[in-house]
């Protein structure tokens, strides 16, 4: 399977995904480890991250998915919702709480 | 290391800017950038149009952290109060 299939693959099947540097028990970058922060203080405590760090064909193809240069992205059933500026603004203002109520509820 | 004011030359050659400021230690950057092309975008899309701006420097890894505030003219006049 290709990267860019593999990547959409994870992204739909699992409602919250992080592509992140490290892994959510020990981010290996300060970005990466404020997006888990927020994600955990919005209530999700399934999510699905993928370290980039350990593979350099994700680490390249993430980036091409979503058009997106930097790490950590964050998607939510399937939609890319943005890096760690995005991530951060929208949870200060709400949007990210209501984003994943759904989610956080079902469980 | 890389001189916030050369990030500012590369995103001010890109696209049309009201207000544009980055700084930065040379190796974490932050930039405000204030511009009418936001209007109707949401964050995702106005980011990705400062991406593109600065593709060539991202692909190169000599940029890897720019932090972002997107606004429009109308935004950063509110926020300024």
């Amino acid at each position: 399977m290709d990267v860019q299939q593999q990547i959409r693959d994870t992204v739909t099947k699992n409602p919250v995904v992080l592509f992140m540097k490290g892994t959510a028990q020990f981010p290996q970058c300060g970005f990466s480890a404020r997006v888990v922060q927020i994600l955990k203080a919005c209530g999700v405590e399934e999510m699905v991250t993928v370290n980039v760090l350990a593979d350099e064909a994700v680490r390249q193809g993430i980036k091409d998915y979503a058009n997106w240069p930097t790490i950590p992205q964050l998607y939510v059933k399937g939609e890319f919702v943005g890096g760690c500026d995005i991530t951060t603004e929208m949870y200060q203002s709400g949007e990210l709480q209501q984003l994943l109520e759904p989610i956080v509820s079902a469980r | 290391m890389l001189d916030p004011k050369q990030i500012e030359t590369w995103i001010a050659h890109g696209m049309n800017c009201d207000h544009l400021q980055v700084e930065g230690d040379g190796q974490h950057f932050q930039a405000i950038i204030v511009s009418v092309e936001f209007e109707g975008l949401s964050r995702v899309r106005r980011q990705q149009r400062v991406n593109a701006v600065l593709k060539d420097h991202f692909d190169s890894g000599i940029l890897h952290a720019l932090s972002m505030q997107t606004l429009t003219p109308v935004e950063w006049q509110a926020q300024r109060g």
